[in-house]
């Protein structure tokens, strides 16, 4: 075709224009294939990461969402419902706390119901319940001992942290104790210690489910009372002090990550070394036994009536093979029966999304650099291509003179600033290459540095670490369920150990930024650009008039 | 055979006539000079015939049929040779490639094309050197010589040529002529413009334009 063998002649023997115009394509090649390579970074981690990743989901009760449905007036009141609005809207607090009285926790039989959701890939549930020791048990502690054995949570501030409070809520007290005892519903249950979290130093875990009364005691705690593997210890109602319970100790155990932990604590009970673990069958069984004894007796002070018998709180963790399961559970418990009121959630995809903060917000911002590259780029373009254009008048006027058609020569002019754009981008898309990787990680760094900044001035500001977006993984507020599943999770940090133990588990680094869909990214802009230019010089070629341009030559 | 006819054209550069009610006959193995004063639209003659300019009114036919509703760019680049009044080579080439190029437009096939513009562009005078230079740096006389073997490139009927040999010395142009002569015996038809009485002498017919002026005019007439 000599119409190509023609643009690529024009284009040797005019080198001066063709760099210009080569140059600044450029530059846009660069900027947009770094653009794009951020975009598509953020991308891939994002699903690589998900595809690998398990994805665990608690269900717990939304207060807000009852109190919102409460707000809604009933139906019957609708009827003119303007001036007597205000009065019906009124929040009934009573109506409130019967309803959050009357049980807003699910039974085991209910999450077991969810459980057979076709999305659920496994499932297990701990239990949690408050002890007292007894004479040759005593509770880690640094602090004196009547302090820390009384009123653990009185002073509890009302921030994210309640660990335990919306329990109370049901019995219409507090459920405290010094030791926490967990039971889990089967090995894999037991995050922490497959994570490596925790592991047995001494002895062994008890055998998975079973009913017999064995128990895994902290290190600190062996220590501090002197127990050793197959020893009995004696565990007490709070709120009864005749009612003991025996356990043997199957196993020690060490916790890696117990030190580290700067969550102030609202009771002893709430240290890691004063859990003891033991199988959720087992635990179930002395609950049992306790309900079984239970008095009923009238507080002094405010005369409210409570049960003795000891409760536990129940936390069903749903195991996913992916996130799309996830996402699928939600309408399928909803089919199952599960209210509106509870919500599915999960903590290890929000540290997900968390952890993709500076990545995302570098990609957004890619992604409006590589629109404002785009614009300048184009305007530059067609600029200095209908320059190039009138250039060139003559030379169109001779060629149509010959008997070239309009649309070839179009395309001839097209052709060459395709070539010239084509290799253009085919440079900057080597540059690119081997730019965009350590480009995107220096600017990740830059962005995960701002977002630790900014984090780091508001725990400043709260004096403490709080539950700040982005930055710490915090314990999923709202909930009855969610306090007691933090805590089997390894407390704070939710189960979330894949990502690092480290506080801001940003993804700092990206490693493979260039691939194919960038290239192919890359050549789509390049096209669009040319066919922009290209649209100018076809519309100037179609104008022109030989006879015209022939006559008035310079 | 009557190849090319005028039929009473009337042309006019917006309110300025510069043609009106013309009608010549073209035809083959004939070789055409076309005289008058400057300004008087000669090049505006060959502008109508060669389809870049269309007129006001009357018609072109070119083998019986007007131009004006053929493709006017398979005409200009197969049938039609036109060398300008101001060459209008593409001056970034070199005379070979200008050569190369109208052949290229024109579609033909099967003729080594770099060859035969070569033979071209020696017939025409112009050496290896000068056929690879760019038109940019040859002389006004070596770019009209290349104006014409790029005319010829694709053996047209009908050559026009709008003074051909207006920058060239006597012995080269009584060669051009020659070229101009041996393509009517070859049973082309060659419409020159010039204002050389020697170029009109050897020209089997003449036709004379008259500068129009005002409203009466002489028509363009024949004369001899
Ligand atoms: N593009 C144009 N626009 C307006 N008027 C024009 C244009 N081209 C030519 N003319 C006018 O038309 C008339 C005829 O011009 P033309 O070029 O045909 O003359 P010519 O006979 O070829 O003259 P010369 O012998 O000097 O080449 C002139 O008066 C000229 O000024
Ligand atoms: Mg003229």
């Amino acid at each position: 075709m000599y119409i190509i063998k023609n643009a690529l002649k024009c284009i040797g023997r005019s080198k001066g224009r063709n760099i210009l115009i080569g140059i600044i394509a450029l530059v846009i090649a660069v900027s947009a294939c770094i653009g794009l390579s951020i975009r598509q970074a953020a991308e891939s981690t994002k699903n690589s990461t998900l595809e690998g990743m398990s994805v665990t989901a608690t269900i717990s009760f939304d207060r807000q969402a009852m109190m919102q449905e409460m707000r809604q007036p009933s139906d019957g009141a609708v009827t003119d419902g303007q001036e007597s609005g205000t009065q019906d809207r009124a929040f009934d607090r009573e109506q409130f706390r019967d309803k959050m009285n009357g049980g807003t926790s699910l039974t085991l039989d209910e999450y077991q119901t969810y459980a057979s959701a076709k999305s659920v890939q496994d499932f297990y549930y701990t239990l949690t319940a408050y002890f007292n020791g007894s004479d040759k048990l005593e509770p880690v502690s640094s602090e004196s001992e009547s302090e820390a054995a009384s009123e653990p949570s009185a002073d509890a501030p009302e921030n994210g942290m309640d660990f335990g409070r919306d329990k109370g809520n049901r019995m219409g007290k507090m459920a405290s104790g010094d030791f926490t005892v967990i039971g889990y519903s089967g090995d894999n249950a037991m995050t922490e210690f497959q994570s490596g979290t925790m592991s047995v130093s001494d002895g062994a875990v008890f055998s998975e489910g079973t009913a017999e009364r064995q128990c895994l005691i902290s290190e600190e705690l062996a220590a501090y009372n002197n127990l050793a593997v197959g020893d009995k210890i004696t565990l007490t109602n709070p709120d009864s002090e005749t009612e003991t319970y025996t356990l043997t100790v199957s196993g020690i155990y060490k916790n890696t990550e117990a030190n580290e932990l700067s969550v102030p604590m609202f009771g002893v009970g709430q240290d890691p070394a004063n859990r003891i673990y033991m199988s959720a069958a087992a635990l179930q069984g002395v609950l049992d036994d306790s309900t079984s004894v239970s008095k009923t007796v009238t507080d002094e002070t405010t005369g409210q009536e409570s049960e003795t018998a000891i409760n536990g709180s129940l936390s069903a963790t749903y195991v996913f093979a992916d996130a799309d399961a996830y996402h699928r559970f939600e309408e399928e418990v909803r089919a199952l029966g599960l209210d509106d009121s509870y919500t599915v959630s999960s903590a290890d995809l929000t540290a997900f999304e968390n952890s993709l903060t500076p990545l995302n917000t570098l990609s957004t911002m890619a992604g409006w650099f590589l629109l404002v590259i785009l614009l300048i780029g184009a305007v530059i373009l067609i600029v200095l291509n209908i320059f190039n254009i009138r250039e060139r008048k003559y030379e169109i006027g001779v060629l149509t003179a010959m008997g070239m058609k309009k649309g070839k020569v179009a395309l001839q002019f097209l052709t060459e600033i395709l070539v010239v754009t084509m290799a253009a981008i085919i440079i900057g898309a080597g540059i690119g290459a081997v730019s965009a990787v350590p480009v995107t990680n220096a600017l990740l760094e830059g962005q995960v540095e701002s977002q630790q900044s900014s984090q780091m001035q508001m725990e400043n500001n709260f004096g403490r670490g709080g539950n700040f977006k982005g930055g710490m993984q915090n314990i999923q507020p709202n909930g009855q369920n969610a306090a007691p599943d933090n805590i089997s999770d390894g407390g704070g940090h939710g189960g979330f150990a894949a990502f690092g133990q480290n506080v801001s588990n940003y993804i700092t680094e990206v490693n493979s930024a260039m691939n194919l869909t960038v290239l192919l990214q890359l050549l789509g802009i390049g096209i669009l650009l040319t066919l922009a230019a290209g649209a100018v010089s076809v519309l100037f070629v179609m104008r022109y008039d030989p006879l015209k341009i022939l006559a008035n030559r310079d | 055979m009557e190849i090319l006819a005028l039929q009473d054209i009337c042309f006019s550069y917006g309110k300025v006539p510069v043609l009106k009610d013309v009608t010549y006959r073209f035809e083959t193995g004939k070789m055409y000079c076309i005289i008058g004063r400057s300004g008087a639209g000669k090049t505006t003659l060959l502008s109508l015939l060669s389809g870049l300019a269309s007129p006001n009114s009357g018609s072109i036919l070119y083998d019986g049929k007007d131009i004006a509703k053929q493709d006017k760019y398979a005409f200009r680049s197969k049938y039609i040779g036109v060398i300008f009044q101001s060459f209008n080579l593409i001056t970034k080439f070199t005379a070979v490639e200008n050569v190369m190029l109208s052949m290229d437009i024109s579609g033909i096939k099967g003729v080594n094309k770099r060859q035969k513009a070569m033979e071209l562009l020696a017939g025409v005078g112009l050496d290896e050197d000068e056929a690879n230079r760019r038109v940019l740096k040859l002389s006004g006389g070596q770019q009209q010589r290349v104006a014409i073997a790029r005319a010829l490139s694709y053996d047209p009927q009908i050559i026009l040529a709008d003074e051909p040999t207006g920058n060239l010395d006597g012995e080269t142009q009584k060669e051009i002529m020659d070229i101009f002569r041996s393509l009517t015996e070859q049973g082309k038809c060659v419409i020159l413009v010039s204002h050389s009485p020697e170029v009109a002498a050897v020209c089997d017919e003449r036709y004379e334009l008259k500068k129009l002026s005002g409203k009466n005019n002489p028509k363009g007439r024949a004369v001899g």
